[in-house]
């Protein structure tokens, strides 16, 4: 039955990462023999992924691996939206883990840290491959599970006070799912569950309650939209900013995060269906959430000066960008959607494993301490620029596609909150070029900088750690000997740097697949 | 005619590229190549000193591709694109080396660029939507039909399409004037202008000429696209961008004057001279709006754009040959610095003279092809007015009233004139300056330079691109207008014809007055306002030899539009409301939210939990009520008594038998250790007892319950 292959990827990095920590590896020196077996893990799963997709993707191949009774499975189906997300994560899981050993290298716990980092995976693949809102749901809520142990890895008073928001939210918002889950289930016009382009529910017997359904996928949108960060759920998210760089940005940039968008695009388009809810008054409250989202992430990323929480308040503004789409209810808005999905998972892992290079190499945390540094790290801040470009915008890149998407796709649905979308992108394009240029031109062109640098540091709020200063302090006697890091990290962050650049130059074939998805569904 | 070439790029960067070669491009990519080639030879002396040379010449060279690009592209999107990476890459021009007002200047460019490339892209995008193609040769035909279909209906009822969209007439108009604020930012067309005059005297010269002589023709491109080809006859947008471009170049041309650094006012002339284009290309499209051939205008924004790319080059590089000797660029500085050095001398008057509009050089030529265009619009006016006005529709009363009087564009004319005088006023000005003067100290110093200045390569290069300027200012029939004919058709050019003798006395006379306006300005303002004394001892040594006078700066310095509005503005309002709107979101909303949520639930929590509570306790209170506790407790069991006396004695035997061995030990008495003991087996035992009671008692419940059921089964 080589309809297994569909189960694998999901079960195999759990069983493993369970594996891993009861296994002992003896002595440190054999972390050699561990990194091999775990790239060796995370490169053989993401095989077996491109093996599934390869095998065909059209929706037809299916799994049912449990069954409670007739309407409560737990399948699994690969189908072309499925196929983005999960080979999405294919590609950037195994350089991720890469990245991931080089800036583990002095943690103590090791351990740990891989083992949930693998288990992540699979279940990231779990939503990914989902062939119903039961088995979404259920790794949905295994996933908050799994990676809070990777929120609270530091153990610093502050990481375990993130950790602790984050399953609140996670935990939270996953009720409000549920409730989608129950009501879709009841008036589900198969008796399941399952994924169906264009919806499944039993319209007729929907339109007499609908009202209730409308709230209660509004109920839902926002439930699951705590993953992806949608305002006022979004706080989880710049606190979760502690955790070890690879966690920010493979999670809490990308499989997390993103895993709250798919099951947004799942609900909206697969479950509750557009021709239901285009043009009632949910639409408007779900694109006017995601609307003051993207206004209010970004500009809190120009106010904040921790470079990494200004960062995750970018993934705040853009995960909008992705809910935008989800909320126009179009095809054009789902192929839009699905573009911004891709490209900023690419743009925003390299930014943050630039953050994360500096960081290892010399500590600094803040942005205005990286006066100058662009010719220290050449490699590091090349990439950075990419990524910047590209999240302004700016063609040539990746982010322009989805943006232009985006915007056309606004346009075509050919409605007023559409149109003020449009102005929302602009000016949130306008307050990246603020939050990202400022970075670039003070590692390039210091010494402007170097000028304000005092005054900046003394008008700071006082939300800086003491420690953090200390470390800074430290750092800056041993600032003469900066370099790159270890190909371990260089090469990650020069793979993800040319995959926006071949995204934003040769983006026709991914753009024409994405609107076959959104054509089918819409 | 030459061949038209294409070139379709599928695919790339999402909607494939269109690149085209025909004529105007043709001319524009020849320019392009001559101004790289010559600024490039010109760097090698210029750069000779400068550290992190490789990375100057990468992003002067990247530019270059992307602004051939952008000549050449076909599409707007093409446009777009190469428009952006034009804007970033130059950007290092500007940042080149890195002192606090190069960044500053550089932030600002940045921050134009930025702003304008994101709001032109905005209205790529609605334009995109609203005539559904970006194709250059299609928009003017979509346009149009938009712009007519939308007139024919407007007689009915309002056309609006459903869920508050505008019109599409309206939408287009705004897909317009956003792009205009893109294109227009770069062009440095008023009030975008900012960043000429900050940018320009931080950058190194050749870039400088760069920049102003074809970066900011990258703009005027796109202002060419949507008035030549998509408003090609509307009367409106032809207003709109006449206005702007006198505005811009009335006072580009009074900064110009009022500056007194050297590439300050060579950048606020090319402010000015874009302006001349902008009204060119305006008269163009009210040309024909009335009706009438527009070719005068057309030729003349065109040529004057090519002049003004040529003259620029020249001058901003006579510019660079003082700066890479002096490191100076203010006028009191490098006054003097010209004297005996005649190649110099030479290639700055062929400059100063083409760009002040004198005849037999090239601006003459294209200044009288724009003033009679605005004579022949004013002309028209005079003699059918009236009826144009009648014609017109879809034009507000007031504005209309505007564009069909004779005296505004008589006045229009004047203010045209005027600027000429200014622009002879300025170049004046630097002449006087740089080659008249002697500077009151290092005038010796400066002479001794005459021989090494330049090095042949500059000095070539540089006199060959000067001597462009008369030759084609002296044969313009067989140049310019050449060159005017290959251009000419991408502007949409129509009408008759004829052959401008621009030598007659009627066209010299617009030459003339300019001139004459100028030469008075010198003496009365530039003299007599914008010089004093030369103060202390300097000045007293000076008075013998030179004029003892020196060159300051008039202007207000609070009169700066960049600090006065946009800054504020950028850096301060629009950040700190917004931020301070989000800011109480995300520090009072939620947190007041959260607090309100966890209060709330926490009472009703608790409430609920006393409900359960509140049996117990008040059965406690009432039925079930503790009994006191005995005051003394009696040790009840005579046996724990009896057997603690005698454990007790028995040890008290033994330590008189045998003596006293565990020294320190402080003995208990055993009676208590045994009522202990006995208290702990009772307490099991009850324990037992009750629960072993209690069970019987549930099953016995049970059994009644199971018995009653098997009865009531039974007997049913």
């Amino acid at each position: 039955m080589s309809e297994i292959i569909l189960a694998l990827p999901v079960f195999f990095p759990i069983l493993s990462g369970i594996f891993m920590l009861f296994y002992r590896w003896g002595k440190e020196e054999w972390s050699r023999k561990r990194e091999l077996f775990i790239e060796g893990l995370v490169v053989a799963n993401s095989l077996l992924i491109v093996a599934a997709i390869a095998g065909g993707a059209d929706g037809d191949r299916r799994i049912v691996l449990f069954r409670l009774y007739s309407a409560l499975t737990i399948m699994f189906k690969l189908d072309p939206m499925g196929s983005v997300f999960a080979g999405l994560v294919a590609f950037l899981w195994p350089l991720a883990t890469l990245y991931a050993f080089e800036y583990m290298k002095h943690e103590e716990r090791k351990n740990t840290f891989f083992a949930f980092y693998t288990m992540t995976y699979g279940i990231t693949m779990g939503i990914a491959l989902a062939g119903n809102l039961v088995t979404l749901y259920l790794f949905y809520e295994m996933l908050t599970l799994v990676t809070l142990p990777l929120v609270l890895f530091p153990l610093t008073t502050e990481a375990v006070r993130a950790g602790r928001a984050y399953l609140y939210y996670s935990i939270g918002g996953a009720a409000f799912a549920f409730i989608g889950l129950v009501f879709v289930l009841g008036f589900s016009a198969i008796g399941t569950t399952e994924f169906i382009a264009g919806g499944m529910l039993d319209v007729g017997r929907a339109l007499e309650s609908k009202n209730v359904l409308l709230f209660v996928y509004v109920l839902a949108f926002f439930g699951f939209g705590v993953k992806a960060a949608l305002f006022p759920c979004y706080r989880w998210l710049p606190k979760a900013a502690v955790a070890p760089t690879p966690v920010t940005a493979l999670l809490h940039a990308v499989a997390v995060v993103k895993s709250g968008a798919f099951a947004i695009l799942r609900l909206t388009y697969f479950s509750f269906g557009t021709e239901f809810l285009r043009g009632t008054w949910a639409q408007w409250v779900v694109m006017g959430a995601a609307l003051v989202t993207i206004a209010f992430g970004s500009t809190m990323a120009v106010r904040e000066v921790h470079w990494k929480r200004r960062l995750a308040y970018s993934t705040v503004s853009n995960l909008s960008y992705i809910l935008f789409g989800a909320a126009m209810m179009t095809p054009l808005g789902l192929a839009a959607a699905l573009s911004h999905l891709v490209a900023h998972a690419f743009m925003k892992i390299c930014a943050f494993f630039c953050a994360g290079a500096v960081m290892h190499q010399s500590g600094k945390t803040y942005i205005y301490q990286l006066n100058g540094m662009g010719k220290k790290m050449p490699v590091t801040f090349g990439c950075l620029l990419v990524s910047s470009l590209s999240l302004m915008g700016i063609p040539l890149f990746a982010g322009f596609v989805s943006k232009w998407n985006l915007a056309q796709a606004a346009f075509d649905s050919g409605s007023g909150l559409g149109l003020v979308g449009v102005a929302v992108i602009l000016y949130s394009a306008l307050m990246t070029g603020i939050y990202m240029m400022t970075v670039i031109v003070r590692a390039y062109f210091p010494s402007l900088a170097g000028q304000t640098e005092a005054a900046e540091e003394a008008a700071l709020p006082g939300g800086v750690d003491k420690d953090d200063q200390e470390a800074a302090a430290e750092v800056v006697t041993a600032e003469d000997g900066l370099t790159d890091p270890g190909w371990k990290m260089t090469v990650p962050l020069v793979i993800f740097a040319a995959a926006i650049l071949v995204i934003g130059l040769h983006s026709a074939p991914l753009i024409s697949f994405l609107t076959m998805i959104g054509g089918e569904a819409g | 005619m030459i061949e038209t070439m294409e070139w379709l790029i599928p695919g790339v960067c999402g909607m494939g590229l269109h690149l085209k070669l025909d004529g105007f491009r043709l001319v524009y990519s020849v320019i392009a190549v001559v101004m790289w080639g010559v600024s490039g030879a010109f760097s090698k002396q210029y750069m000779a000193h400068y550290q992190k040379k490789s990375r100057y010449y990468l992003f002067f060279w990247a530019t270059f591709a992307a602004t051939v690009g952008v000549f050449l592209s076909a599409d707007l999107y093409t446009t777009f694109i190469f428009f952006e990476i034009m804007s970033f890459t130059s950007y290092v021009w500007v940042a080149f080396d890195e002192k606090p007002e190069s960044l500053r200047a550089a932030e600002t460019y940045l921050a134009v660029a930025v702003i304008g490339g994101m709001v032109m892209l905005m209205g790529l995008f609605l334009l995109h939507d609203v005539l559904g193609t970006l194709d250059m040769e299609q928009i003017g035909v979509e346009a149009g039909r938009v712009l007519a279909g939308e007139s024919t209906l407007e007689s009915g009822a309002a056309v609006h399409v459903a869920g508050g969209f505008p019109s599409a007439k309206a939408q287009l108009y705004t897909a317009g004037l956003l792009m205009l604020f893109g294109f227009g930012a770069k062009a440095g067309c008023f009030p975008l202008h900012i960043w000429l005059p900050k940018a320009h005297p931080v950058a190194p010269a050749p870039a400088s000429a760069l920049l102003s002589g074809i970066l900011t023709k990258a703009g005027v491109f796109g202002i060419i696209i949507l008035s030549c080809t998509m408003f090609t006859s509307d009367g409106l947008w032809g207003f709109l961008i006449a206005c702007l471009g006198l505005v811009t170049m009335f006072l580009g041309a009074l900064l110009a004057v009022f500056s007194v650094n050297l590439k300050r006012t060579l950048a606020c002339s090319s402010v000015s001279q874009i302006g001349f284009i902008l009204t060119g290309i305006g008269m163009s499209c009210l040309l024909s709006w009335a009706g009438e051939g527009n070719l005068l205008a057309v030729r003349g924004a065109f040529l004057h754009m090519v002049n003004h790319s040529l003259i620029k080059l020249v001058l901003f590089l006579c510019a660079g040959a003082v700066f890479m000797n002096l490191h100076q660029l203010d006028l009191n500085d490098i006054r003097g610095f010209g004297r005996k050095k005649p190649a110099l001398r030479f290639c700055f008057l062929m400059g100063g003279l083409g760009i002040g509009g004198i005849p037999l050089w090239n601006g003459y030529v294209s200044k009288t092809l724009l003033h009679e265009s605005i004579v022949e619009y004013a002309h028209f006016l005079a003699e059918e007015g009236q009826a144009l006005a009648a014609g017109a529709r879809g034009i507000p009363e007031s504005l209309l009233s505007v564009l069909t009087s004779h005296g505004f564009w008589k006045g229009a004319e004047w203010v045209f004139l005027f600027t000429g005088g200014m622009t002879v006023a300025y170049m004046l000005k630097l002449f006087v300056a740089l080659f008249v003067d002697r500077h009151p100290e290092r005038q010796e110093e400066f002479d001794q330079m005459s021989s090494g200045y330049m090095t042949p390569l500059s000095r070539a290069v540089l006199t060959g691109a000067a001597v462009i300027l008369p030759v084609l200012g002296m044969v313009p029939f067989l140049t310019m207008d050449r060159i005017a004919d290959l251009g000419q058709g991408f502007f949409g050019g129509s009408g008759h014809a004829h052959k401008v003798n621009y030598f007659a006395f009627a066209n010299l006379k617009g030459g003339l007055i300019s001139i004459a306006i100028g030469a008075a300005l010198y003496l009365v303002v530039i003299h007599g306002f914008l010089m004093e004394r030369e103060t202390g001892a300097a000045g007293e040594k000076e008075k013998g030899r030179g004029s003892g006078l020196r060159y300051v700066n008039r202007w207000p310095s609070w009169l700066d539009l960049e600090n006065l509005v946009y800054r504020p503005v950028l850096q301060t309002a629009l950040p700190g409301i917004c931020g301070a709107v989000f800011g109480f979101l995300d520090q009072y909303l939620i947190s007041t939210a959260l607090t309100i949520f966890f209060s709330v639930s926490s009472v009703v929590c608790r409430s609920m939990d006393h409900l359960t509570d509140g049996v117990v306790v008040l059965a406690r209170k009432t039925v079930c009520r503790q009994l006191p506790e005995p005051k003394n407790h009696p040790e009840t069991n005579w046996l724990a008594h009896v057997l603690g006396h005698f454990v007790d004695r028995w040890a008290r035997l033994k330590i008189l038998l045998f003596g006293k061995k565990e020294t320190g030990r402080v003995r208990v008495s055993a009676v208590h250790h045994f009522i202990q003991r006995e208290k702990r087996i009772k307490h099991m035992g009850n324990l037992v007892e009750q629960s072993f009671s209690f069970g019987l008692m549930l099953f016995c419940i049970g059994l009644c319950i199971t018995l009653g059921y098997l009865l009531f089964v039974f007997y049913k």
